[in-house]
């Protein structure tokens, strides 16, 4: 091991058996012997990393990739499969706080428990026992029993007997949610003056905020490898940049999904009105969101309205800066209507972003064919959020032929963060000197 | 080797979970840890009662004989009843956080031991009181070889405890194996009778396979004999309880590190 290093981890591999149907009985085992009852999922399928002394690393991943594994690996709760772990030290861990803590003992009692338990002889308990009072700010209670404190209270105990400890490496698992704002600040002081005290420590958690301003390297597990590693701000955008893409993948799929059940559903549906010929009264067709409204005279009226991306395919997600076009098909019953077309953009709770017609955009309505197609082009600015479309089609004097109400919906996703309705160009001038605006992900 | 110095860096915790243990067996009762004084006491009334009166046997004070024979017997049979159970019932620590995992069944022992400690004032009260009012003798040297058959006890329970323990977290169905054992155990070791009660030379010799036979036995010569035990019994008795613990901690040391897993 080199001498530099706290913690030096080796191609480590780590499998658990899944259970299928966990049978223990003497029955099953006879009768089943022979069935394998398990599979082996390989959580981590070889890590390795060095931290030297001093180092603070962060783990982030999405759940399940394997970063808590690598914790618990770490404070030897779990054993490798494969590969090695190696630390120099006294290792505490900020995993399970509060461990064996008695709610009949006072406080005081149980820091004596709980400190012992992270290895401390009781020398060492007393030289810090004013220390942990203190932090914990418990100094009335702390000879009450613990039953009678506030949740808050207990987590604060636990974390000063925890970060008390004087450990040479410090592993966290995601603990920065302890007490009021005050207090969080508190223990991310002393974290930080441990750091400087020359303590290693190790940080699993989702706040990458957190990771970013204490660590010095972030490493990102994915599906039980390392991805990425590197300064934690660059790591993150990666990290986040996936995530999002997996997101959105995600919604599209539902989305697609659901439109295409919607769809059969319609086909079923239309299949059995026409069947029973019962009523001529219109349903809501298939390209309309499930919240639709429908009014209208219906002498003209839409059969389809999508959202497209430029290359013309369905889209359901876009980016700020997307552009999204807006394909409205219509038929007209009657010979030599006149329309004005319009579109309306709502946020979800209902906030009226935007909405022009043809004539607002022309000064002129637009000839009705029977059929035809109306595509409006629009540059996003709005902001990440989920949004509803409203279309219509009126006369030149204002009556109503068809109006749709939340058409369609669709999401905008954005990696700025900007915050408000939708996105105002900005040139920023500092002192003379023009600020460059920053590419995303850069 | 490195586990005996880990060991000694968690010592604390070990005296922690005893005193824990201890205290808290008694905790909200009226009289608290006399408990610890009156349960025994009570038992030996109960038996000097049933033995005098009831059931009259043909040993000379046999409530004596007895109790200094049972007293020792329940603490090893409870170490090993409930220090196999006593992993699976720390599962909260097991699973959250390292230590050395032996610190586990090395508490439980320990604070049956410390039980049978406290219980041993009892009996020495009671033979106090036996020399004075009756012919009951006491040996002082042979007093003095009692801490080695207590150490010698510990260690082969510790032993079992660490075997056992760790066969039980991978295998739920030790613990009611083990009831069985125990209870069988006890009419397999001379506690309730002399061992002379066996006629047949050679049954009686296949008893000392049974590594308490020897310590019982001892306990009763200092205690009740008021005699030094053999030199032999003794020296059987640390043998067994060498390859016991050896044997222990060497099937603890090759479970402990899935312990987290099966849990």
């Amino acid at each position: 091991m080199d001498r530099e290093n706290a913690i030096e981890v080796k191609n480590v591999k780590k499998k658990f058996k899944i259970y299928y149907d966990k049978s223990n009985d003497l029955k099953d085992r006879i009768l089943f012997r022979n069935r394998s009852h398990y599979e082996d999922r390989w959580v981590l399928r070889g890590i390795s990393f060095n931290v030297k002394k001093g180092e603070a690393i962060g783990l982030v991943g999405h759940n399940g990739c394997g970063k808590s594994t690598t914790l618990k690996l770490l404070t030897r709760i779990l054993y490798p499969d494969e590969g090695t772990i190696e630390m120099s030290g006294r290792v505490s861990s900020l995993i399970e706080l509060g461990a064996g803590f008695h709610p009949d003992m006072s406080g005081r009692e149980n820091i004596y428990t709980n400190a012992a338990i992270f290895g401390l002889t009781k020398k060492e308990i007393d030289r810090r026992l004013d220390d942990i009072v203190e932090f914990s700010e418990l100094e009335e209670f702390i000879d009450n029993p613990v039953r009678t404190y506030s949740s808050g209270m207990y987590m604060r105990l636990a974390f000063s007997v925890a970060i008390n400890v004087d450990a040479d490496i410090l592993l966290i698992d995601e603990i920065l949610a302890v007490g009021d704002a005050n207090f969080q600040k508190k223990c991310f002081d002393k974290l930080r003056e441990i750091k400087a005290n020359g303590t290693t420590i190790v940080i699993v958690s989702h706040s990458l905020g957190q990771i970013e301003q204490i660590c010095d390297t972030s490493y990102w597990i994915d599906e039980g490898l390392i991805r990425e590693s590197g300064t934690p701000k660059i790591v993150h955008e990666l990290y986040l940049k996936s995530m999002e893409l997996k997101r959105i993948e995600q919604l599209e799929k539902t989305h697609t999904h659901e439109t295409e059940k919607r769809e059969q559903e319609d086909e079923e549906k239309k299949k059995k009105i026409s069947e029973e010929k019962a009523h001529a009264e219109a349903e809501l067709p298939a390209f309309c969101h499930k919240t639709a409204i429908r009014m209208g005279e219906g002498q003209a009226e839409f059969t389809d309205v999508r959202l497209l991306d430029r290359d013309g395919n369905k889209k359901y997600v876009f980016d700020t800066e997307d552009e999204i076009f807006i394909r409205m098909d219509y038929k007209s019953h009657r010979k030599e209507l006149k329309g004005n077309f319009g579109i309306g953009i709502f946020r979800e709770d209902s906030l009226h972003c935007y909405g022009t017609n043809i004539e607002i955009e022309s000064g002129h309505f637009a000839e009705l064919h029977d059929s035809g197609t109306v595509t409006v082009k629009v540059m996003n600015s709005l902001l990440p959020g989920n949004y509803f479309l409203d279309v219509a089609v009126h006369s030149d004097d204002g009556r109503m032929y068809d109006d749709i109400r939340r058409v369609c919906s669709f999401v905008v996703t954005s990696d700025v963060r900007d915050i408000g309705v939708c996105r105002l160009k900005t040139v920023w001038n500092v002192d003379g000197n023009e600020l460059v605006r920053r590419e995303a992900n850069e | 080797m490195t586990t005996i110095k880990e060991l000694y860096d968690y010592r604390e915790m070990i005296f922690s979970l005893v005193r824990k243990d201890l205290r808290g067996r008694y905790k909200g009762s009226v009289l608290g840890f006399l408990w610890t004084f009156i349960n025994p006491l009570f038992q030996l009334i109960v038996y000097t009662i049933a033995f005098s009166f009831i059931l009259k046997s043909p040993i000379e004070k046999y409530y004596l004989y007895l109790f200094v024979a049972l007293v020792p017997w329940i603490f090893f049979s409870a170490s090993i009843q409930g220090g196999a159970n006593s992993i699976n019932a720390a599962k909260n620590l097991v699973t959250k956080i390292y230590f050395p995992r032996e610190v586990i069944p090395i508490s439980y022992v320990t604070s049956c031991f410390v039980n049978m400690l406290l219980t041993f004032i009892i009996i020495f009260i009671v033979l106090a009181f036996s020399v004075v009012f009756s012919d009951v003798q006491i040996n002082f040297i042979a007093l003095l070889t009692l801490p080695v058959i207590w150490v010698v006890e510990y260690v082969m329970a510790l032993g079992l405890a660490l075997l056992f323990s760790a066969v039980t977290v991978f295998f739920r169905d030790m613990e009611h194996i083990l009831g069985i054992i125990t209870m069988a155990w006890i009419y397999l070791t001379p506690v309730l009778y002399p061992i002379e009660t066996i006629q047949n030379e050679r049954i009686r010799k296949l008893f000392y396979i049974n590594p308490m036979t020897s310590v019982i036995e001892a306990y009763r010569d200092v205690l009740y004999y008021a005699r030094v035990p053999k030199f032999s019994t003794l020296m059987i008795a640390v043998a067994f309880g060498i390859i016991m613990l050896v044997l222990g901690e060497f099937v603890f040391s090759k479970l402990k590190r899935h312990f987290a897993e099966v849990m």
